[in-house]
């Protein structure tokens, strides 16, 4: 293999692994704005709290990584309905743009309460870190395919969620059309509570996912939460096979302009990234249908 | 009635006078009973630099009280006035206009934060009051401060000289720095580059990388292909945690070098210890080889005085042998002083009470601080001070040297 080949495929490698840990909260956050129609800023701190479920599970009671995972989708899922129930509720009727900021001004509280519980340190997961497989003069994870395989699963269980069972259907007619849906007796409230759990959820399990390959801390959602509006927003806001391409396309992207430059960069290429795809398409790669 | 009021005015004139001018004797007369002499102390008491902030007090207090107890200053005794700067630019002004327009100290001494620091010098200059500090931020030294300022902890680019020197010692001949997206990141990696040439060791390669990311594999890959025998990883502790798990897992056995605010104990008990295994960290470190910092140690009963406490000993001792060099407490006065007391072929002294013996019979002195030699460059930085270099080794710090 060439060297240039050989590093464009690292490279490649490199960016879908990170993408596909991103696409997980990203379908999180696509999801519930394609049923509730607005993009929830609360992710990120969802993130968190699922981080530190999982590593309260992980390392405090020493369960194994895999249920930590599920403890993380369930912690940041329960919360997400309720923090939605008590406080993003009341702001919905106020319109897309009051419902936005107050899902910013809720998730800086949010994560505060988890600073409050855990003070600023960084933590990590009780895991051993392994070094790399190596392929002739490409490298790989084992930790990182883990995470790769949980992400995939997860993508695809959501996915046979929303197409084979009758709660995923009439979650898909509430984000095609609310109206329609609501003539036909669906329960509109409880479709937004389930998706809002469900994308809570996505995004706890993403946190502890990022957290499982770095170490968290209470920003542990932050940080990641611009990648993942840019990857829900390239790939067609409310289309959760648009999330996962986004994904891909703004982690392989940032991967791939380290050929032309400076690693400092790299967050810019993300959010050129969404200005290229709005300007070419302004409904994002896959466009905003659900499913 | 109009009478009465005359004679009211009268005694009331007669009592004013009176009182005037008892009021007007009264400072002659405890001035000879030896008033005070007030320096001014803001420090933060409370906020982000709180922890370091109340111990610096105190290390400033015990000098001066070793000082009262030798005879005080110009034949009076010598008080501290605190003021608390909150680590907060706007409350650190208006403490310092407190100290300098009612209080009328000659210094003032403990500022902190780069951000207070810079805000509060532009007031002393102007009022000429000397100003001594710890924040490094390269930019303070280059303020107009006319010499006003002193501060005497190492400033980025001393940093970046004395850790390549370290790193070329160490006889590492491919040197790669990877620096987090900062203001320092490219003065460091520029110096570093100068003085490991300097030094029969080469700087392979350098980058500067963005922060928030979940990984650097693709970053650390960029430095492997230049095969450095040791890597500067110059950021914070969430971004170098990532690089050190991304360097190992990349199979990386060099040697790492980190900053211990980017390394610190908290960071070695997050990872697993054969990732940390043999990390270099540094950290400015106060003279532990000085007699200034035995007889610190003895002054606060601290085993191990800190940095910051030793340039707080440091500016205590430098304000009062300047006052008693120049027998004037002004700012002025010890504007023109403090580099006649610290620098220089006069006799070594390691205390302010030692210095102001000899200053008494006349003598020169060169003061050496517990924080270091205490040399001023003209702009108020200091030339030379010790590090501590610590190697990570089971999970636990171990110290390498002081140097």
């Amino acid at each position: 293999m060439s060297p240039l080949l050989a590093e464009v495929t690292q490279l490649v490698v490199n960016g879908a692994m990170s993408g596909a840990i991103l696409a997980v909260p990203a379908i999180g956050l696509t999801a519930i704005y394609a049923v509730l129609r607005f993009p929830n800023f609360a992710l990120a701190s969802h993130a968190t709290i699922g981080a530190f479920a999982g590593y309260i599970a992980n390392a405090k009671l020493g369960l194994p990584i895999l249920p930590s995972v599920i403890v993380a989708f369930l912690a940041a899922g329960a919360v997400g309905v309720v923090s939605d129930e008590v406080v993003l509720k009341q702001f919905r009727p106020a319109g897309f743009i009051t419902t936005a900021i107050a899902s910013i001004a809720l998730t800086i509280a949010l994560e505060n309460i988890v600073r409050f519980g855990f003070g600023n340190e960084l933590r990590g997961y009780a895991l051993p870190i392994e070094r790399d497989w190596r392929f002739g003069p490409i490298r790989v994870g084992p930790q990182q395919l883990q995470n790769l395989a949980i992400a995939a699963f997860t993508m695809a269980a959501l996915f046979c969620f929303l197409t084979f069972s009758r709660t995923g259907k009439a979650m898909r007619a509430v984000a095609d059309n609310p109206m329609l849906a609501s003539i036909k007796g669906i329960n509109a409230d409880m479709i937004g509570r389930l998706v809002n759990f469900v994308g809570m959820g996505l995004a706890g399990l993403g946190g502890m996912l990022i957290g499982l390959d770095t170490t968290i801390d209470p920003l542990t959602g932050f940080r990641s939460i611009l990648s993942v509006f840019a990857a829900a927003v390239v790939g067609g806001l409310g289309s959760i096979p648009g999330a996962v391409i986004g994904a891909l396309t703004v982690g392989i992207g940032e991967e791939l302009c380290l050929l032309f430059l400076s690693p400092d960069y790299r967050s810019a290429v993300g959010f050129v990234a969404i200005l290229l795809v709005l300007t070419l398409r302004p409904r994002g790669i896959l466009g905003q249908r659900a499913y | 009635m109009t009478n009465d009021r005359i004679r009211l005015t009268r005694r009331s004139f007669v009592k004013g006078a009176g009182a005037l001018a008892v009021a007007s004797m009264a400072p002659g007369l405890v001035h000879a009973q030896g008033a005070p002499l007030q320096l001014g102390v803001l420090t933060p008491l409370t906020g982000a630099g709180g922890f370091d902030g109340p111990r610096m007090l105190k290390a400033m207090q015990a000098v001066i009280d070793e000082v009262n107890a030798a005879g005080g200053l110009l034949g009076r005794k010598v008080e501290l006035v605190v003021e608390d700067d909150q680590t907060n630019p706007e409350s650190a002004v208006r403490a310092a206009r407190k100290l300098i327009d009612v209080t009328k100290v000659p210094a003032i001494m403990g500022t902190w934060a780069s951000a207070v620091t810079t805000a509060v010098a532009p007031v002393c200059w102007e009022s000429r009051t000397f100003l001594t500090t710890v924040s490094g931020a390269d930019s303070i030294t280059k303020l107009p401060h006319q010499g006003y300022l002193i501060r005497t902890q190492p400033n980025n680019y001393l940093q970046a000289a004395k850790h390549a020197e370290f790193i070329a010692a160490l006889g590492v001949k491919r040197c790669f720095m990877m620096s987090i997206q900062a203001p320092f990141s490219q003065p460091t990696q520029e110096r570093a580059t100068e003085v490991l040439k300097q030094k029969g060791s080469e700087m392979v390669g350098t980058l500067i990388y963005d922060k928030d990311k979940t990984t650097y594999r693709s970053e650390v890959d960029q430095a492997l292909k230049t095969n450095p025998d040791l890597i500067y990883l110059n950021g914070y502790a969430p971004d170098v945690t990532i690089l050190l798990r991304d360097l190992y897992r990349a199979g990386y056995t060099g040697t790492r070098f980190s900053q211990s605010y980017a390394v610190t104990g908290k960071v070695l008990e997050s990872l697993p210890p054969e990732v940390t295994e043999g990390v270099i960290t540094v950290q400015p470190s106060a003279d532990v080889s000085s007699p200034a910092y035995e007889l610190a140690r003895k002054r606060l009963g601290i085993a191990e005085p800190d940095s910051y406490e030793t340039q707080a000993t440091d500016w205590a001792s430098l304000v009062s042998l300047s006052i008693a060099k120049a027998k004037a407490a002004t700012g002025v006065a010890i504007h023109d002083n403090v580099r006649k007391i610290c620098q220089g072929g006069g006799t070594k002294v390691y205390s302010a009470v030692d210095g102001l013996k000899l200053l008494a019979q006349g003598k020169e002195i060169n003061y050496e601080g517990a924080s270091g030699p205490c040399d001023f460059t003209d702009i108020g930085d200091i030339v030379d001070c010790k590090f501590r270099y610590n190697k990570v080794s089971g999970g636990k710090f171990a110290l390498v040297k002081v140097a």
